[in-house]
């Protein structure tokens, strides 16, 4: 068996075309998995197919790599009816060992566009459990994901390429905002505005634990939509104060063109607040408060930029992890490589193995025919001797083989044992 | 058998714990967190037997003996809490904190009276005195450490810093929280104790002094804890860095007091029941003179 890895990814290929090649629903999928099985049979595969990257992993009989990929890619462009020639050049193709350690990067997340970023494993995880549930699945397919689900795990644990949060919303929440609140259950959250970056901010405030929320926006549809969406309530623009003087969170994203609140607009605001600590995470370009608000004692502003170079710390961190990462990559592999060899060397191994033993087990017979008056105990001595006989004739010949495929797979070695002793057949 | 231990011996650990925990700060080693850990423990195991053999040779509970255990036994405290949490938290930055206050009043009992006190009669309001004293001390030591962290965090937030080596402060609002607290059971403690204090001088043979500076100074201190107490319930709420900021003052005042007018009383041979001169009618200890300036 070879392994082939076919793939184009935010690298590589652009998102236009990353689309129109993925395997959007399960049934396509279900689909792809027999088109390629009649495509070529006796293969194993698993298709992943994520918004960063689509992917195929095949295992398939010992043929020529190059005409495995030319079906892959044509399979490709036939089964989603693209024409080849709109996406062959941005298609990449990785075979055996290459193959192995595209994948080991892959699930490590050291070829994410986030470095480190989680989301990849269960994405990986996900598609090998669809693959199994399609039969799609093979043991070298089984082998070949369990230790890159096994090398993903080391990574983690073993480098520090997943610490540190690398998205502003999430440095502001988790880095943060945590380190304000003990809980977020009884918190007030207030979303000024209702841009992307509110909603992402919104996604881990939830995941935390917030569950009042209020959206105050120039434009009550947006408002209605959003707090829909979230599970909060959209109130009027004219209520601004009243909500900034009851908030403990505020999220604001207006992209009004010069600041909307000001020290003196906030301090009044806040006045009934009772000196609660508010946290404001500013994410308006120009900044909707003014810097000077977060010189108030109780009050934690943040802004794009100071979360900014928190991100950028956090993403250099990672960076230097990198190499730590691909040592055990490249660890992990020579282990999955040297399986594979053995694999592959196994079978002559075994049949070998058991040819010699029918043998001596057939000509035992025959001798304890001859010689009846042996008692069972001679028989097992008898027996004993020459399993050793045979395991020890066995042994130099199968440990220069072992050795041998420590190095790749030994096929002329293999080949001249199946011929000396006719094991085809 | 009790081994027989001194005060450098856990001090010395102590001072190790301490440096590996500040380590900490500069570089992210899991070991260090270990380190620390062992080293804490170690000294926490001889003090423990050191506070025993004081005991034992003295023939007094250790908050009864003398200032010197007196003080030793607030520390014994600070480790153990400070330990528990460690354990049940591996990412605090509480050693920090924790520990110059640990070495502050281990060294602070070195120049204590250490000769053991005479309270054969009313022993039991000796120790129920003595107990709430040291109850209460430790829960203001706590506020201390608490504001601190507090005070630590807050200027984190303000100045949008992280905490690069994987330590972790605990939030605002349960540092404030845990703090308000601290500040809140140490004044009963204290006043209880300060009530069992007079109880006891007025009926036994002790003279009370009201120059003793030791008294003074801890009436001082409780009169300021009962106000934080008063304004902490009946105030307005203040904000977190107000009472984190008194706090830190009002405590720091008070191991102040605990360990400076000791030994300025010891130094200055200042009559105090609670320094080393009411022990001057007692016969000292062997222990009591190995590790400390004799003040007799």
């Amino acid at each position: 068996m070879n392994l082939l890895a076919l793939y184009c990814t935010h690298q590589t290929t652009p998102l236009a075309i990353r689309e129109r090649l993925a395997f959007s629903s399960r049934d396509r999928i279900g689909r792809a998995y027999a088109e390629l099985k009649n495509r070529i049979p006796d293969c194993e595969s698993v298709i992943l197919s994520t918004c960063n990257r689509v992917e195929i992993y095949l295992a398939f009989p010992d043929e020529d790599a190059e005409r495995t990929r030319e079906i892959l890619s044509q399979f490709l462009s036939e089964f989603h009816e693209i024409p080849l020639e709109e996406f062959s050049s941005d298609l990449r193709a990785a075979a055996g060992p290459e193959a192995i350690w595209h994948l080991f990067e892959v699930i490590s997340s050291l070829d994410s566009m986030v470095l480190g970023e989680p989301q990849i494993v269960n994405q990986v995880r996900q598609a090998y459990r669809e693959a199994e549930e399609f039969g799609a699945c093979g043991p070298l397919v089984h082998s070949l994901f369990q230790s890159a689900i096994r090398v993903s795990g080391r990574v983690r644990s073993e480098t520090r390429l997943a610490e540190g949060r690398v998205s502003i919303a999430s440095v502001a929440v988790g880095d943060f905002a945590k380190s304000i609140f003990d809980q977020f259950g009884d918190k007030l959250v207030l979303i000024v505005g209702a841009g992307e970056m509110a909603e992402e901010t919104l996604r881990y405030l939830k995941d935390e634990g917030v569950r009042e929320i209020v959206v105050v926006n120039r434009s009550p549809d947006r408002a209605e939509r959003l707090a829909k969406e979230w599970g909060g309530r959209a109130e009027p623009w004219a209520n601004l104060d009243h909500w900034l003087g009851r908030a403990d969170v505020i999220v604001s994203t207006t992209g009004a063109e010069k600041p909307i609140v000001d020290v003196a607009r906030f301090r009044k605001a806040r006045a009934q607040s009772g000196r609660r600590p508010a946290f404001i995470l500013d994410l308006g370009a120009p900044r909707d408060f003014e810097s000077a608000v977060g010189e108030l004692d109780d009050v934690f502003l943040y802004d794009i930029d100071s979360l900014s170079r928190t991100c950028d710390e956090n993403r250099r961190a990672r960076v230097r992890e990198i190499e730590h990462a691909r040592r055990i990559v490249a660890e992990e592999q020579r282990r999955f490589m040297e399986e594979f060899h053995h694999r592959a060397s196994g079978d002559v191994f075994a049949r070998l193995l058991q040819d010699w033993h029918a043998i001596s087990k057939e000509e035992l017979g025959r001798l304890f025919n001859k010689l009846p008056h042996l008692t069972p105990k001679d028989r097992e001595a008898i027996e004993r001797s020459v399993d050793r006989i045979v395991n020890k004739l066995l042994h130099p010949p199968l440990t220069v083989l072992k050795d041998e495929a420590r190095e790749g797979t030994p096929h002329g070695l293999i080949n001249a044992l199946k011929r000396l002793f006719r094991l085809d057949g | 058998m009790i081994p027989n231990v001194n005060v450098v011996c856990f001090l010395a650990s102590y001072c190790v714990a301490f440096g590996f925990d500040a380590w900490r700060l500069r570089a992210r080693t899991g070991w260090s967190r270990l380190i620390s850990l062992v080293f804490g423990a170690a000294g926490l195991l001889a003090h423990t037997f050191y506070l025993l053999l004081r005991s034992n040779q003295t023939q007094q509970p250790p908050l009864l003996s003398s200032a010197h255990d007196w003080l030793l036994v607030l520390a014994w405290l600070a480790v153990l809490t400070h330990l528990f949490v460690s354990l049940l938290d591996s990412t605090i930055a509480s050693g920090i904190i924790v520990w110059p206050v640990v070495l502050t009043l281990v060294i602070g009992s070195l120049f204590v009276g250490a000769a053991p006190q005479s309270l054969d009669s009313h022993r039991g309001w000796a120790m129920l005195h003595a107990s709430m004293l040291v109850l209460g001390s430790a829960a203001i030591l706590c506020g201390f450490v608490l504001s601190l962290l507090y005070l630590w965090q807050h200027r984190r937030l303000k100045h949008r810093q992280m905490l690069k080596t994987g330590m972790t402060l605990p939030s605002l609002e349960r540092l404030e929280r845990y703090n308000r607290w601290s500040v809140l059971v140490s004044v009963p403690l204290l006043t209880f104790g300060v009530a069992t204090g007079i109880g006891l001088f007025a009926f036994s043979n002790v003279i009370l002094s009201w120059t003793d500076p030791v008294i003074l100074g801890g009436a001082f201190t409780w009169l300021l804890m009962c106000s934080m107490f008063a304004w902490l319930l009946l105030g307005k709420r203040p904000p977190g860095r107000q009472v984190a900021l008194l706090t830190a003052w009002a405590c720091g005042f008070l191991l102040f007091m605990m360990v400076g007018l000791q030994v300025l009383t010891a130094a200055l041979r200042v009559p105090s029941p609670h320094g080393s001169q009411a022990s001057r009618h007692l016969e000292s200890t062997p222990a009591a003179d190995t590790h400390a300036p004799d003040t007799q």
